[in-house]
């Protein structure tokens, strides 16, 4: 006869709101092989768990239920505290009451039944447990960190100095990011290209960084301490090795009139071409799309005058497979597009702003390159359209963010502070203007950073109208914004030279697929999720992957760095151990039933599944069976469900189990 | 042209306007489909949608209203045309807010001693032209196409609004009577004030606001090049047209821009005799320009 506990938490009141937490503690009580049954207002604390120590000692328990929260939430917990007791921790199970019954559930009667039976299921699965031992594996002690942005180079840096490889990889031709684009940076107004440039270099020249420029994550196979990582090295048509930098090849390209994306299209570029002249590594990429050579077969200029013989038409794209322990996903954003969306879009566009159409209607990141001293206009502040120097700014914030009926409701956090060093960055540089901001509400959390916003209002003389914006047309050379000032209680119009839209920070284009890749979730903006809100905010759900920067959610440059060396210690844990253990529920094939059909291979989504051969005494192959790769195994039981033969079991799901709870309702 | 299976008919809503200020609205409506063998059968004992007023002082009385003219409707085969702009966004507005909502549903049932019947499509003669009749067959039904006139179409603020209602075309930047005067030859101008409110709703209460409103939108047509404007709206037209010396007056410039119906225009292209156009209702006469580009 078994001698199981069961143990019911009240939860504080989450459960016991709704639940008769008594009640379903004593209908347990009386369930055949309980032999110990009893309720706690916090089972997770501290006295909570030494009850259940204490009763598996004076009631000789051989398993355990806790009706708690759900096993995301502190299955482990109660594992650790069963076998401190001396129990196999795979004898102590949960039953979910709360997430599954008190949360969802208000009828007080029909929850407690619900628990009852719960808790009934989970006694029956317990009887027929066995007792399971980890499983160990090895750790690959290198780190894959995704995007070069501030995210990924601070990550990196951090793993790197602490003697552990790194692998970084980022899509474009430069490390760099948003961070590289930017002019001044807030609250200090330091130049983002001088801190930033040194830490490109650092990267570069760190002996356990291996940089991956132009180059994308193809597939990514494995588990935590485990991944294979396949990368795509695009085909830069230039030799990196050599390249010295030189620049006679894109100084000679004939093609010279190719808006730079860097630029913000502000400014052109050749076809062969280093997307800014801080970039790391400074070895050009030739644009095959906008290419003489590549479109008639005709020019070949570049590689004519290339010194070193870098230049390779011939370059093919290269994929390279990294194996890799654990994963900093560090992808970035994008702005708000304010032009015209498709039609099944759910984000509405601003028809009332032009939807782009109007030249000197501007979004932040382009005022960013017009104040940047390396930008198109080597820092000085000059409209889109002519080229003159705008006297009357208009800078307006939450464009896109906070906007349900436009398809956005969060705000994107940022704005409010870098319009405020927009207008100062204008006010610096053209004395004579005028910048005026309409703003929904002014949100400055952060240290200094109220301070900085005040001191654009009261030092330099930024106009700040509460209120939104309505409309945008042109009039002659100028622009009519008809806004509205709420705290007056009028109607604004405002004849100005030049309009910059703090737009929404939004998930990269492809963050879903690479999410995909990963095996991460994501919410429905396409931000990546993290683990837990509040607990795990640098996880995800998917073990041995970390996340930092805006990939996860608008975040500034300050947050972001801290959000990327928090990923980098977490790796840093992950990497200093010499093995993980891992839980073992895996599937395992009973060898002799099984008739080889390997229907479980064909359904096992982590390619765990692999053919054995039993050989006799003699070496002779007699039979070859399905085997279970328990490192690969994710446990999700698909082969279980699939087998003609019922041969495979999932370790702590077999069948005999699920049999057992479904009969004991 | 021929009767063909393609062949359009319609119910046909004119609302208050178009039997009485807008006379010339309704007359070139029934020209312009006449000529194009669209046909209209007029809603039978239709009554006033009450316009802005109704929906100001009472919004059930509104909704009834419409509610009641679209169980007329049921009457008619086909889907229902409109043509006055006001009217237009009260039916689509009272389709919208019964769809979904059963207790408001069943009080404007009752106003009206009946259900509400929600499933006629309500089109305003722009939709029709520009999707059912279509661009090409306007275009190859233009017989004096309207070259080397420059129109400034006028939108108003009820055509395409409040986004998601109307869903005649993008709500703040549509294109819609561009492309159907553009299919007839004439030139379109880009210009500001497409969208602006001209006021209407203040025309007899507090006219000193018309001749801001109203005369910003003049001005901004004249300066983006206009001839004339081309709207779909009784009550806009009104301001533009009926206003117009009064803003000169006060403003001190002289505008001269007529505002005619889109289907005073297009009736001109596919040919219909400018006596049955209603040209001479307008009070900024038009005759001159018509006349100046071979119109006339």
């Amino acid at each position: 006869m078994a001698r199981i506990g069961v143990f019911v938490c009240h939860c504080g009141e989450n459960i016991s709101r709704t639940v008769d937490v008594e009640q379903v503690a004593a209908a347990a009580a009386k369930l055949p092989g309980v032999a110990f049954a009893t309720d706690y207002k916090y089972m997770c604390s501290d006295p909570g768990q030494s009850l259940l120590k204490k009763a598996v000692a004076e009631h000789d328990l051989d398993g355990i239920v806790v009706a708690a929260c759900s096993p995301r939430m502190h299955e482990k917990t109660f594992r650790n505290a069963a076998k401190v007791a001396g129990l196999n921790p795979y004898l102590c199970e949960m039953a979910n009451i709360r997430e599954h019954c008190s949360w969802v559930h208000e009828d007080r009667a029909e929850a407690t039944a619900k628990a009852r039976d719960i808790v009934q299921m989970m006694v029956a699965r317990v009887k027929k447990a066995n007792k399971l031992a980890d499983i160990t594996v090895p750790v690959t002690k290198r780190a894959l960190v995704i995007g070069g942005g501030i995210a990924g180079i601070q990550s990196a840096l951090d793993i790197a100095d602490a003697g552990h490889q790194v692998v970084l990889v980022e899509r474009e031709p430069s490390l760099g990011g948003h961070m590289a684009m930017l002019s001044e940076t807030f609250p200090t107004l330091d130049c983002s290209q001088c801190i930033m440039t040194p830490k490109m270099v650092d990267v570069a020249n760190h002996p356990n960084i291996t940089l991956y420029t132009y180059a994308e994550v193809e597939n990514v196979e494995g588990y935590i301490g485990n991944f294979q990582v396949t990368v795509r090295k695009k085909a830069r048509s230039v030799d990196e090795d050599k390249c010295t930098g030189c620049g006679v090849c894109s100084a000679k390209c004939p093609q010279k009139k190719i808006p730079n994306a860097f630029d913000r299209d502000l400014g052109m570029r050749s076809a062969i071409y280093t997307p800014f002249p801080q970039a790391v590594p400074n070895t050009p990429v030739l644009d095959r799309e906008n290419c003489t050579w590549f479109k008639s077969g005709k020019c070949g200029v570049c590689k004519k005058v290339c010194g070193p013989g870098a230049v390779d038409y011939e370059q093919q794209d290269e994929l390279i497979v990294e194996p890799i322990g654990a994963i900093v996903v560090a992808t970035g954003f994008k702005l708000y597009d304010i032009g015209r969306k498709p039609e099944d879009s759910s984000y509405k566009g601003y028809g009332e702003y032009g939807y782009g159409t109007i030249p000197d209607v501007i979004d932040g990141l382009t005022f960013e390159r017009l104040a940047s001293a390396s930008g198109p206009t080597g820092g000085a502040i000059r409209r889109p359209s002519d080229g003159k120097e705008p006297k009357e700014v208009v800078f307006i914030q939450c464009v896109g963010s906070r906007a349900r009926e436009k398809g956005i409701s969060y705000c994107s956090k940022i704005c409010c502070m870098y319009t405020a060093k927009h207008t100062m960055l204008y006010k610096h540089k053209v004395h004579d203007g005028q910048a005026y901001v309409f703003f929904m509400d002014a949100r400055t959390p952060g240290k200094n950073y109220d301070e900085f916003w005040r001191r654009a209002v009261e030092e330099e003389e930024a106009a700040y109208i509460r209120g939104m914006v309505s409309r945008l047309y042109r009039k002659g050379e100028k622009i009519v914004v008809v806004g509205s000032d709420v705290l007056t209680g009028s109607q604004v119009e405002i004849e100005a030279d030049l309009v910059v839209l703090a737009t929404a920070v939004q998930a990269r284009d492809g963050a879903d697929s690479l999410a995909q890749k990963l095996g991460i979730s994501y919410d429905k903006y396409n931000f990546y999720s993290e683990a837990h809100a509040k607990l795990k905010p640098v996880e995800c759900a998917t073990a041995g992957i970390y996340l930092a920067g805006a990939c996860q959610g608008p975040k500034d440059i300050p947050e972001t760095v801290a959000q990327a060396s928090a990923a980098a210690a977490k790796v840093m844990t992950l990497l200093s151990k010499q093995q993980l253990e891992r839980e073992p529920l895996v599937a395992r094939v009973r060898e002799s039933n099984c008739t080889a059909c390997f229907a479980c291979k064909k359904v096992c989504p982590y390619g765990a599944v692999e053919a054995k051969e039993i050989r006799d005494r003699q070496g002779k192959v007699v039979r070859v069976v399905a085997h279970v790769n328990p490192g690969v195994c994710g446990g999700c039981g698909t082969c279980q469900a699939t087998c003609p033969s019922k041969t495979v079991e999932l370790d702590g799901y077999t069948d005999e189990q699920i049999i057992a709870m479904i009969e004991s309702l | 042209m021929s009767r063909t299976a393609t062949a359009l008919n319609y119910g046909y809503y004119p609302g208050c306007s178009l039997h009485a200020s807008a006379r010339e609205y309704d007359q070139s409506t029934r020209g312009l489909f006449g000529a194009l063998g669209i046909g209209l059968s007029e809603v039978p004992d239709w009554l006033c949608c009450g316009a802005t007023p109704a929906h100001n002082v009472d919004r059930l009385l509104s909704l009834a209203l419409s509610a009641k003219n679209l169980t007329l409707a049921e009457k008619v085969e086909g889907d229902l045309a409109v043509a006055c702009a006001a009217c237009f966004s009260r039916l689509k507005t009272t389709q919208h807010e019964l769809k979904d909502d059963a207790e408001k549903r069943s009080q404007v049932g009752r106003a009206i001693d009946g259900p509400v019947p929600l499933a006629k499509k309500v089109k305003h003669l722009l939709e029709i032209l520009d999707s059912d009749f279509g661009l090409e067959r306007l275009q190859q039904a233009v017989k004096r196409p309207l070259s080397g006139l420059k129109v400034a179409c006028y939108y108003g603020c009820l055509l395409t609004r409040p986004p998601g209602v109307p869903q005649l075309d993008d709500a703040e930047a549509p294109t819609i009577m561009e492309r159907v005067i553009e299919a007839a030859g004439a030139q379109t101008v880009a210009w500001s004030h497409r969208l602006e409110c001209c006021g209407a709703g203040f025309t007899l209460s507090r006219p000193e606001v018309i001749l801001k409103l109203t005369g910003d939108i003049l001005a901004a047509a004249k300066e983006a090049g206009a001839d004339c404007l081309m709207v779909a709206c009784p009550l806009c037209q009104g301001n533009l047209d009926l206003r117009q010396q009064e803003v000169e007056k006060a403003s001190g410039t002289r505008y001269g821009l007529p505002a005619l119906y889109l289907t005073q225009l297009l009736g001109l292209a596919v040919g219909v005799p400018a006596s049955q156009l209603g040209l001479d209702g307008l009070l900024v006469s038009p005759q001159g320009l018509l006349r100046e580009k071979g119109l006339l």
